[in-house]
């Protein structure tokens, strides 16, 4: 990926440490961090620490190797937390909701009554449009199937704790807040 | 899923039952009960758009909008955790493809892929699965995630403990999937499972299929 395009990408920054962040994990492809303005509390990041701005430009290895990770981080909020669910959430493309030129996907917390709304209103359709719509899709998917499968990898080693600075934290929490 | 009316007496006497099968029994029982294993094996009609070895896409029929899939393992599994590695990698390259194939092909702008893991977080079947859901400008669906703000102590205790609990999970062989299956589920009763070294080689298998009363008895629709 170019450089200019990297630049002044505040995910690109928080993965090189020019901008702080609470690390939950890290490995050399994925980094897993805590939104400071999260939905919930103990709402985190996993993206890869290449740029890629969307889904459909990641490489399936390291597609692979984010969602696991995303589970993970889905049952350690489970086991330390005392959520009641997960949601893995991931917004595509602008009209979805996507916010920052980077890849990321979210693992939200859920407690009964917090207020996020995941839900929507089932949309109505005839019968031909549902028709008309599996057959365009099925005429892309003939081509899906071959998948780059990750090599073994050694175990995943857990992440130090990151100490801050006075300074560090300040510009940390004023960064954060333009991220989702 | 129909809900069967039944009465405390015959709950009871399911739940004897269940108690006296096997591990696999037990997997088959919850196989029977579940409408997306029904629509993996074709007994159920469905609208598939994509399907190989270990996944099967279809078309929701309440879909948020036009082209809305349902990626689902073919193996039950009730919740995320439960799904070994390489599916949750193979489910999710697989979601790449049909996002893709979404951009291509019914001319959507975006993307949202979700997975619901707990009744909080709104799953309502019993079977794992993912959501790809086309997006287009002004189409009427609304995920904004609201903003909360906390404070940097706040954040550094909570990534401490996370990093406290993956350091667990990282490293365990196994992650202690049914506690976290059955806490997602609600269930009431503490499960059977030891986390190490269970004295009982039946009870832990049956942990680790992460079966539990309650939830079958949710299955049957008995509150």
């Amino acid at each position: 990926m170019a450089d200019n395009l990297k630049q002044g990408c505040i995910l690109c920054q928080i993965v090189g440490n020019q901008i702080p962040s609470k690390k939950v994990y890290e490995d050399e492809l994925v980094l897993a961090i805590l939104d400071v303005n999260g939905a919930n509390p103990g709402h985190c990041f996993i993206l890869p620490k290449n740029h890629y701005p969307i889904i459909e430009q990641v490489p399936d290895m390291e597609i692979g190797r984010l969602f696991q990770v995303s589970n993970r981080v889905s049952s350690a909020i489970f086991e330390s937390l005392g959520a009641q669910g997960t949601n893995i959430f991931v917004a595509n493309g602008i009209p979805a909701g996507q916010i920052v030129a980077h890849f990321a996907i979210n693992v939200i917390p859920r407690k009964e009554n917090d207020g996020i709304n995941l839900q929507w209103q089932p949309k109505q359709m005839s019968e031909e449009e549902i028709s008309t719509i599996e057959l365009k899709l099925n005429e892309q998917t003939k081509n899906i199937g071959h998948f780059e499968k990750e090599e073994k990898k050694p175990r995943i080693p857990t992440p130090k704790p990151v100490a801050l600075s006075e300074d560090e934290e300040e510009y940390f929490s004023k960064q954060m807040r333009r991220l989702p | 899923m129909a809900e069967q009316n039944i009465s405390p007496e015959q709950l009871k006497a399911l739940q004897e039952k269940i108690k006296q099968m096997s591990p696999e029994e037990l997997k088959e029982f919850q196989k029977k009960q579940c409408i997306f294993c029904q629509i993996v094996e074709g007994k159920i009609q469905s609208r598939k758009v994509y399907e190989d070895d270990k996944i099967v896409a279809i078309l929701d029929i309440n879909p948020a909008n036009p082209g809305h899939i349902l990626l689902l393992t073919k193996e039950h599994y009730s919740i995320m955790p439960q799904v070994p590695d390489d599916e949750v990698a193979h489910i999710f390259m697989a979601a790449k493809s049909l996002s893709n194939s979404m951009l291509r092909g019914i001319d959507a702008q975006g993307t949202n892929i979700i997975v619901a893991n707990g009744v909080a977080a709104g799953q309502r079947a019993q079977h794992f699965m993912v959501h790809v859901i086309p997006r287009k400008a002004n189409d009427g669906v609304n995920f904004t995630l609201p903003q909360k703000s906390m404070d940097l102590g706040e954040i550094e205790s909570i990534g401490n403990k996370l990093i406290a609990a993956l350091g667990n999970i990282v490293n365990d062989e196994q992650m202690p999937i049914s506690k976290v299956a059955d806490k997602m589920l609600e269930v009431k009763s503490p499960a059977p499972f030891k986390e190490k070294q269970p004295a009982d080689k039946k009870e832990a298998e049956k942990g680790k299929s992460g079966i539990d009363l309650d939830d079958i008895a949710k299955f049957l629709g008995v509150k």
